[in-house]
C-alpha cells in the first residue's frame, strides 16, 4: 500500500526500523533539535532535577541549535542575564550552533542551512512547522519533550494522517501566501489540519518562491497541523546549494497514498481576504470590511517578515504616503533580510513614505513593541490575531497579506488593494 | 496533582467555546509573573473565571482547545482545575498535557452532554464520562500503553530522568 510523506519519514526514522502507517505510535530518531530564547528554562529545570551543572548531555552537539531570538538586543535585565546562562551552557556542552542576534529562530533555521529535505527536525516553538517549506518534517514539541529530545535525540509520535492540498493557478508578482492560508482556514476551519500532516502539491508550487512556501508552512500550526510540507524541487535545491553541504534525501508521497481529506484551491479565483478579530478562522473577503478605520498596520513575524513581504510594501509606496494617523511598522525576520532591504533601497523607500522599521525579532507579533489601546484597530501581516495579542483586550486585530496591509496603511482604512494600487 | 489513571474524579464544569487560544489560557506576554498570570488565566474568554474557580473544577470546551503557541496549560491545573475535556485539542496543547502528566482528554460530543455549572464525573479506567444530573454518558478513548506509561511516570520530565539514571547504572555495571 502506498505511503504519504510522513509515513515514509517515520518508516525511515523509527527506532525499530519497520514500515509504519498513520496511527502507529513510534519512537523516532531526530535529525535536529532547535531551542529558542527560552532554553534557559530547560537549564533551570535540569538543575532543579539534580544535575548541578545543567543538562547532563546533548545527543549530538552538531544537531542541536540554540537560537537566542525573540528579543535582541536584550529588552530587560533578566533577558540579558539569561543570555549569559545560555552562552555558558552551550560552551560547556560543546554545542556548535549558538546564535544571538536580532531576528527570529525559524528564519535562521532556513537562512543558515540548519535544515534539509527529508529530515525530522523538532523545535520548542509552535511555528517550527515552517521548515516544511524545504520538504522537512518539522514540528513543535512540549518543553519537557524538548529536554528529552535534546538529551536523547529521540521522540515519540503518533504517525499523523495526511491531508492533500492541491494549489492551482498563477502566482502573481506579489505575495499571496497569507491569502491562501487564510482562505483555507476560512473555508475549512481554523483546525482543518487537526493533528495531521498537510502535503501541498499542484501546479502553483513550482511558481512559488521559498519565502512564500515558508509563510504557509509556518502557519501550519495555526490550522492545527502537526506537519506542513512542500515538495522538494529545483527552487528548494537552489536555496540549499549555498547554505549546506550535508547530503539529503527528499520525501515524496506514493501516487496511491491514503489521504484523510483532499482540498483543491485555484488562486486565480481567490479574492484578497482578511481574518477579523479574534481568530484566524474568522475570514472574509476584504471587500466585506472595507472602510474599517485603522491606527496601525504591520508587516513582520516568522510568517511574513521575509524580503518578498517587505519589498511589495516598498514597491507600492513609491510615490505614495502612509496615511496621517497610521503607524506603519515593518520588522524583517532576520538581519540578512534587513540588510537586503537596505541594499536594495526597500528600507529607504518605506521610511521615506512614512513607515518605520523595528529591529528584527518577535516584538512586532507580541505586546512588546507597538502596543494597541482599547478601541484601536490594527491590520497585520503577522501570525496571530488573538484577543490581547497586541496589548488591550479591546483592540481589534485583522490579519491580512502584506499587500492588503500596505493598502490599508495608504488609505487609512481597510480596503481592497486593487482600489489603491491601480497598477496591479 | 498529576493524572492518576485509576482515580475517578468529579467536579463542577466551566464550559468554553471553540478555538480557545493559548494567549487566553496562558496570557504570559501580558503577565510574565506566575502569580499575576494565575489571576488572569481565561480572562479574555470569561473574566470571572480566575477569581471564581475552585479546586476540583473541570474545564469543558469545544473544538481546537489550546490553539496557538507552544505555551502549556499548567496554569489551569495550578488554579485548581483537575481535568480538561474538549471536543478536540490542538496537537501541541494535547502533547503538552501528556508530557506534563495532566488529565487532558479529547472526548468528541462532550459539549452536548453537560452544561456550564453542572457536575461531571470522569472515570478514565472505565473509559467513561457521565453527567449525573441527566444520566448521559460518553466513552473516553484510552491512550495507547506507551503514553499511559509516560503519564504514570508523572510526565516527560520524570520519564527522562528515569531513563538517564537507568543508562548511567547500565554504564557502571
Ligand atoms: S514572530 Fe511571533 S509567532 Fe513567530 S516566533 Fe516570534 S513570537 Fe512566535
Amino acid at each position: 500500500m502506498g505511503q504519504t510523506m510522513v509515513e515514509k519519514l517515520f518508516s525511515k526514522k523509527n527506532k525499530l526500523g519497520k514500515s509504519v502507517m498513520a496511527g502507529d505510535i513510534v519512537e523516532a530518531r531526530i535529525d535536529g533539535m532547535m531551542h529558542n530564547y527560552s532554553f534557559h528554562t530547560v537549564i533551570e529545570q535540569a538543575i532543579k532535577a539534580g544535575f548541578t551543572d545543567g543538562l547532563p548531555k546533548v545527543f549530538d552537539k552538531d544537531k542541536v541549535f540554540i537560537l537566542n531570538d525573540h528579543h535582541q538586543p536584550a529588552l530587560s535585565q533578566a533577558l540579558a542575564d539569561r543570555s549569559v546562562m545560555m552562552r555558558r551552557e552551550c560552551e560547556r556542552l560543546g554545542i556548535t550552533t549558538y546564535v544571538e542576534e536580532p531576528g527570529i529562530a525559524h528564519q535562521w533555521m532556513i537562512d543558515y542551512g540548519y535544515v534539509r529535505p527529508g529530515e525530522l527536525v523538532l523545535g520548542n516553538d509552535s511555528h517550527t512547522t515552517g521548515y516544511g517549506c524545504l520538504n522537512a518534517a518539522s514540528t513543535c514539541i512540549s518543553k519537557a519533550d524538548a529536554f528529552y529530545a535534546l538529551v536523547f535525540g529521540e521522540m515519540w509520535f503518533e504517525v499523523p494522517r495526511s491531508i492533500k492540498v492541491t494549489l492551482d493557478g498563477h502566482y502573481p508578482n506579489y505575495p499571496i501566501s497569507k491569502d491562501i492560508l487564510l482562505t483555507l482556514a476560512g473555508k475549512y476551519g481554523d483546525d482543518f489540519g487537526a493533528g495531521m500532516s498537510i502535503e501541498y502539491t499542484g501546479p502553483l508550487i513550482p511558481q512559488m518562491p521559498i519565502d512564500s512556501r515558508m509563510c504557509i508552512a509556518t502557519q501550519g500550526v495555526d490550522v492545527a497541523a502537526t506537519f506542513s510540507m512542500f515538495p522538494c524541487d529545483g527552487k528548494t535545491r537552489a536555496w540549499l546549494e549555498s547554505r549546506t553541504d550535508v547530503p539529503y534525501e527528499p520525501l515524496t508521497a506514493d501516487a496511491d497514498a491514503t489521504y484523510e481529506k483532499e482540498i483543491y484551491l485555484n488562486v486565480d479565483e481567490m479574492p484578497f481576504v482578511v481574518a477579523k478579530p479574534h481568530t484566524l478562522g474568522n475570514v472574509c473577503p476584504v471587500d466585506e470590511v472595507r472602510g474599517v478605520k485603522i491606527q496601525q498596520a504591520q508587516i513582520g513575524s516568522c510568517a511574513n517578515g521575509r524580503y518578498e513581504d517587505i519589498e511589495i510594501a516598498a514597491r507600492m509606496l513609491k510615490g505614495r504616503k502612509v496615511a496621517k494617523g497610521v503607524r506603519f511598522i515593518v520588522s524583517p525576520a532576520s538581519q540578512p533580510v534587513y540588510l537586503q532591504c537596505m541594499e536594495t533601497g526597500v528600507a529607504q523607500a518605506i521610511v521615506a513614505a512614512g513607515g518605520q522599521f523595528i529591529t528584527p525579532g518577535c516584538g512586532i507579533c507580541q505586546p512588546k513593541v507597538g502596543y494597541m489601546s482599547a478601541g484601536e484597530t490594527c491590520i497585520t501581516a503577522t501570525t496571530r490575531n488573538y484577543r490581547g495579542r497586541k496589548g488591550s483586550l479591546d483592540a481589534n486585530l485583522y490579519l491580512g497579506g502584506p499587500l492588503t496591509v500596505v493598502a490599508a496603511a495608504v488609505a487609512g482604512e481597510i480596503v481592497n488593494p486593487r482600489e489603491v494600487f491601480r497598477e496591479l | 496533582m498529576s493524572f492518576d489513571l485509576n482515580q475517578p474524579v468529579s467536579g463542577k464544569v466551566w464550559k468554553f467555546g471553540d478555538s480557545i487560544d493559548t494567549d487566553c489560557i496562558n496570557p504570559y506576554y501580558r503577565y510574565p509573573d506566575p502569580a499575576e498570570l494565575r489571576k488572569h488565566t481565561m480572562e479574555s474568554a470569561r473574566p470571572e473565571f480566575a477569581s471564581q474557580v475552585r479546586p476540583g473544577d473541570i474545564v469543558v470546551a469545544g473544538r481546537n482547545f489550546g490553539c496557538g503557541s507552544s505555551r502549556h496549560g499548567k496554569v489551569l491545573f495550578e488554579v485548581g482545575i483537575v481535568a480538561v475535556l474538549a471536543e478536540s485539542f490542538s496537537t501541541l496543547f494535547l502533547r503538552n498535557g501528556i508530557s506534563g502528566g495532566d488529565m487532558v482528554l479529547a472526548v468528541p460530543g462532550i459539549t452536548g452532554i453537560v452544561e456550564d455549572g453542572q457536575t461531571l464525573e470522569i472515570d478514565y479506567s472505565k473509559g467513561m464520562v457521565r453527567n449525573p444530573s441527566s444520566g448521559k454518558t460518553l466513552p473516553v478513548r484510552r491512550y495507547p500503553p506507551m503514553i499511559e506509561n509516560l503519564i504514570k511516570a508523572g510526565g516527560m520530565w520524570p520519564f527522562a530522568i528515569a531513563r538517564l539514571k537507568a543508562e548511567s547504572q547500565a554504564g557502571k555495571s
